[in-house]
């Protein structure tokens, strides 16, 4: 199946390629989107025959490629980020393609064309590439297709800055993956992952070094805290599409390359690793979901939800991990499901939910939620799409993100009923809770906010529908998230097989591996009971309403007539009460004069360490400034005396 | 074979008429709460029948609903109702096995009622009044807290009995492990009434019968329904305070060993016990102020926390 996968790289390049060769042409955006959507579905169903049937071919480059054989594979793990790909690049594509279209005046329109079609491209060659090199240039086209994609509208100044932040971070986590893989290769007789597979055992420390690179590496893609800093602001300054792809996939190859790594190291991570994966998790959720509900943006405020997100995904590896190590071998399959069929479902509803905030910022022209409300009327389909990626983010039954996180609680749950240490895990329960209840009220604000309620400005007062074009990727996510909720084994089955194919030793000492899976068609079922309730409920509502006055009329405001949309609860007023819960963790500031009220949410990471560190290497790097004299005798005399200390040092060695 | 299939009909049946006796006698429950805070507070106070009443004459009205509201204000009683009948398949309301029993249905259960609480909210929110949203923002921020609490319990439960449905955690595999995890039992009992409290939004978490919507938190989120949606709300809320009640029962009227209609009968008891047991508190005590309500039900799940420490030593 890699030759799918090489035809669907091919047709996505012909797609840059293609709408630079037409840039002057009616048709460019055309060809773009058929030959970019026919990629993703070759890549798709690439990715499907591999989930389906197993199969895995390598392709092999024999010529004298740099760091030995160059191979490429699709093999279970691949495939299903694989199929993340697929389907988030497409959606990206077809609806950035008509969204951008407005801003053909003022911008060249194949450059935004081309590098989504080359960020996708290379999203694919990460998952796929089986040797050093091939990755880590897959891996640097991803980031840096990233940064141009995110600098798109580089006119604003926090744009700039946020793709300063973002190019800033992605290299430090680079830096550490070449680190890993430096430290790794001397042990292997080649540079493909075959030989890093069997050099594993002679690592020293069980890999301690590799996996604590990987983890820091791996974690800055990802942006779990506190290497999270970057995403809020890059999530945010991206077009709609860019984020749907960011959020949705890009940040998802970094628990890609930590499942890769596990893979490879083959035995149980050791105990520090899966703790420490499982305690970031928890971090990263709780924190994530708390400083989500202080955002104002409501890009920011999906950003963080991110960061959330990617706790939970952490959660269930950490404690797959843990299971490993502990030798419990159904906690292994279903952490390592949970965390895999997570990362495909997030991938999802989170594409879902910013293509909705980007036809909300289109149709408003504000991202502002004190500034929306109402526009459930004005955006009905725009508004049935985000509803059902919000009710499916909250992991609401009966949706597809209950069936993840059913999947990573049944994991924790097992962790209590060991007799080790690793019935410590189950603490994570109530942090998992924590993190569903706090989403819960998130998306409440947001969508009640946003949508509901009356209008708080003209401009959201003034709303219109977008486009069909732009409607019907959407309408295709929602109905993914409905699918897979309501037909649960759909995701189970295949992420419960990739699971397997990470550990193998361990799944082949399962006894009954589909045991989850015949539970998940109990959810399955209840999901379809509730549906027939609520047929039952609105019949029996009709009934009783039958000749009966059914009247409109003003909300109820308590007596007083004269409200306005102005009185209405706001986003900031709704998540009072949680804010001064949590306190100053929240990381919110209030600025209160005589009559006026205004708040703003920093990054406690960003704003409170990562800046403020900076400032001190720079001025710690200014007092280095007499060194540049500018003058070239100077720097003669600086080769010279490095060469004489060279000289000294070869001489004593 | 037979007697395996007449086993799982027979267990089906007791299930399904437990489940009967909760959806006909919820609403009593809150009507006992409210007579026994009556008669201890000195006066006569309204019949224990006087939800059914209330429902009665609520169906039977037409409706109002307002301008502002869409359609997620006219599915919310709708969903309020199935997702709270079906969080209810998954309790083992006769003391042994539920109608619905698999690995995780206790996240089954929250799940479900969180979906309930999701609807209510944005429902709220729909009317854009800036009571209903006042009443959301603080319900959303008390079930951040109830959440986590009751899944301390649920863990604890599991670790307990040693199993992965609420079937097992809190059906006849309890019992066999009761004279071990006791202590346990007694802190969970404690913890599961106080959340049980601040989830129903009971004194001192919320006050059913005052009648200023400033400090109201359930009552004012349905200031807006009228005739039979806020029937189905009200019967809503009265069948999740006693699912919570069921699991109360649960945990401390061993019930497996007795035949069905021993269990039904103790199931009605033990509603009623629950009834005057929160009619006491609500004479007793008065509503606490708002910033005080997280360390109460931070105290409800500490309960339970100590419980799970007890059984991990």
């Amino acid at each position: 199946m890699i030759a799918a996968v090489f035809a669907g790289l091919a047709l996505l390049l012909a797609a840059a390629f293609a709408s630079w060769v037409l840039r002057r042409r009616p048709s460019a955006d055309a060809v773009f989107l058929t030959l970019a959507l026919l990629g993703c579905a070759t890549l798709g169903i690439a990715a499907l025959s591999v989930l389906v049937a197993g199969e895995t071919s390598a392709f092999v480059m024999r010529a004298a490629t740099p760091g030995g054989r160059w191979v490429f594979a699709v093999d279970r793990l691949s495939a299903v980020f694989l199929l993340a790909i697929a389907m988030i690049g497409a959606s990206a594509a077809a609806f950035g393609t008509p969204y951008i279209a407005p801003q053909r005046s003022h911008r060249p329109m194949w450059f935004a064309h081309s590098a989504l079609a080359m960020l996708i491209a290379a999203l694919a060659l990460v998952v796929t590439a089986q040797s050093i090199i091939p990755f880590l240039c897959a891996w640097e086209i991803m980031a840096i297709g990233s940064y141009l994609l995110i600098v798109t509208e580089d006119e604003e100044p926090t744009v700039r800055r946020a793709g300063l932040i973002y190019i800033v971070a992605t290299h430090a986590g680079t830096l550490a993956l070449f680190a890993m893989f430096a430290s790794w290769s001397v042990y292997a007789t080649d540079w493909s992952f075959g030989a890093l597979a069997a050099a594993a055992p002679s690592l020293p420390n069980q890999g301690a070094m590799v996996l604590g690179l990987a983890l820091i590496g791996f974690g800055l893609k990802a942006g779990l805290v506190p290497f999270h800093f970057w995403l809020p602001p890059a999530h945010a300054a991206a077009p709609a599409h860019v984020s749907a792809l960011l959020s949705g996939v890009v940040i998802k190859i970094g628990i890609y390359g930590m499942f890769r790594v596990v893979s490879l190291l083959g035995g149980p991570p050791p105990l520090w690793w899966g703790w420490t994966v499982l305690l970031l998790g928890a971090v990263s959720g709780v924190l994530g979901v708390l400083w989500a509900l202080t955002q104002h943006d409501i890009k920011r405020l999906l950003a963080y939800h991110s960061v959330e997100n990617i706790g939970i995904i952490l959660m269930g590896l950490g404690v797959g991990s843990l299971g490993m190590r502990y030798g419990d071998v159904a906690l292994t399959l279903i952490g390592y499901t949970g965390a895999l069929l997570h990362t495909v479902n997030h991938a999802l509803f989170k594409s879902l939910l910013f293509l909705g905030a980007g036809i909300v910022n289109h149709a408003t022209g504000t991202r502002n939620l004190e500034r929306l409300g109402g526009l459930a009327r004005r955006l009905p389909f725009t508004w049935l799409a985000f509803f059902v990626g919000a009710t499916a983010i909250v992991g609401l039954p009966p949706l597809n993100g209950f069936v993840s996180e059913w999947l990573v609680y049944q994991g924790l749950f097992r962790a209590a009923h060991s007799g080790e240490l690793l019935r410590l895990a189950v603490l994570g329960v109530p942090a998992l809770a924590l993190i569903g209840a706090l989403a819960l009220a998130c998306f409440a604000k947001v969508a009640g906010v946003v949508f509901l309620g009356s209008p708080r400005s003209a401009s959201a007062r003034d709303a219109h529908e977008a486009d069909r074009s732009l409607l019907v990727p959407m309408a295709a996510l929602a109905g993914m998230c409905v699918l897979l909720g309501v037909v649960p084994t759909l995701g189970v089955d295949p992420a419960m097989a990739a699971a397997a194919s990470v550990a193998p030793a361990v799944a082949a000492a399962m006894p009954d591996p589909l045991a989850v899976a015949r539970n998940a068609t109990w959810v399955g079922a209840m999901a379809i009971a509730l549906l027939v309730l609520l047929a039952m409920a609105f019949a029996l509502r009709r009934r009783m309403l039958r000749q009966r006055e059914v009247r409109a009329a003003e909300t109820w405001s308590c007596g007083f007539a004269g409200a306005s949309p102005r009185m209405q609860y706001t986003s900031s007023s709704f998540a009072a009460p949680l804010v001064s819960t949590f306190g100053r963790v929240s990381g919110v500031v209030e600025h209160r004069a005589a009559g006026t009220y205004h708040s703003h949410a920093l990054d406690l990471v960003l704003d409170r360490l990562a800046l403020p560190a900076w400032e001190h290497v720079h001025r710690a790097a200014l007092r280095l400034r007499p060194i540049q004299q500018g003058r070239l005798y100077v720097y003669l005399l600086y080769v010279m005396v490095a060469l004489l200390v060279l000289l000294a040092y070869l001489a004593l060695a | 074979m037979t007697a395996s299939l007449s086993a799982t009909v027979q267990s089906l049946l007791s299930a399904l008429g437990a489940l009967g006796v909760l959806f006909v006698f919820a609403p009593l429950v809150p009507g006992v709460a409210r007579k026994t805070r009556a008669i201890l507070t000195g006066r006569r106070g309204p019949p224990v029948w006087q939800l059914y009443a209330d429902l009665w004459k609520l169906a039977r009205k037409g409706a109002v609903y307002s301008v502002t509201t869409t359609w997620i204000f006219r599915l919310t009683p709708l969903v309020t109702l199935a997702a709270t009948l079906l969080a209810s398949a998954v309790i083992p309301l006769d003391g042994k096995r539920a109608l619905l029993s698999f690995s995780g249905d206790a996240v089954a259960f929250a799940g479900f009622l969180a979906l309930a609480r999701y609807f209510m909210v944005l429902g709220a929110m729909d009317t854009g009044s800036s009571f209903e949203g006042m009443g959301a923002s603080r319900d959303v921020t008390f079930a951040s807290l109830v959440e986590p609490g009751l899944f301390v319990a649920f863990v604890a439960l599991s670790v307990a009995s040693g199993g992965l449905s609420l079937s097992n955690m809190l059906g006849a595999d309890l019992w066999l492990r009761w004279s071990v995890v006791a202590p346990t039992i007694v802190l969970l009992a404690g913890s599961v009434f106080l959340l049980m409290l601040a989830e129903c939004a009971r004194v001192p978490v919320d006050d059913p019968t005052t009648h200023l919507e400033l400090t109201m938190i359930h009552e004012v989120m349905v200031l807006d329904s009228s005739g039979p949606d806020l029937a189905l709300l009200l019967y809503s809320q009265a069948l999740k305070l006693s699912l919570f009640a069921a699991i109360l029962i649960d945990l401390v009227l061993p019930r497996s060993s007795l035949p069905a209609w021993g269990a039904m009968a103790l199931l009605g008891a033990g509603l009623t016990a629950v009834g005057v047991a929160v009619g006491i508190v609500e004479s007793t005590m008065a509503r606490l102020r708002l910033p005080k309500v997280p360390l109460f039900i931070a105290s409800g799940a500490a309960l339970g926390l100590f419980g799970l420490i007890l059984l991990m030593r």
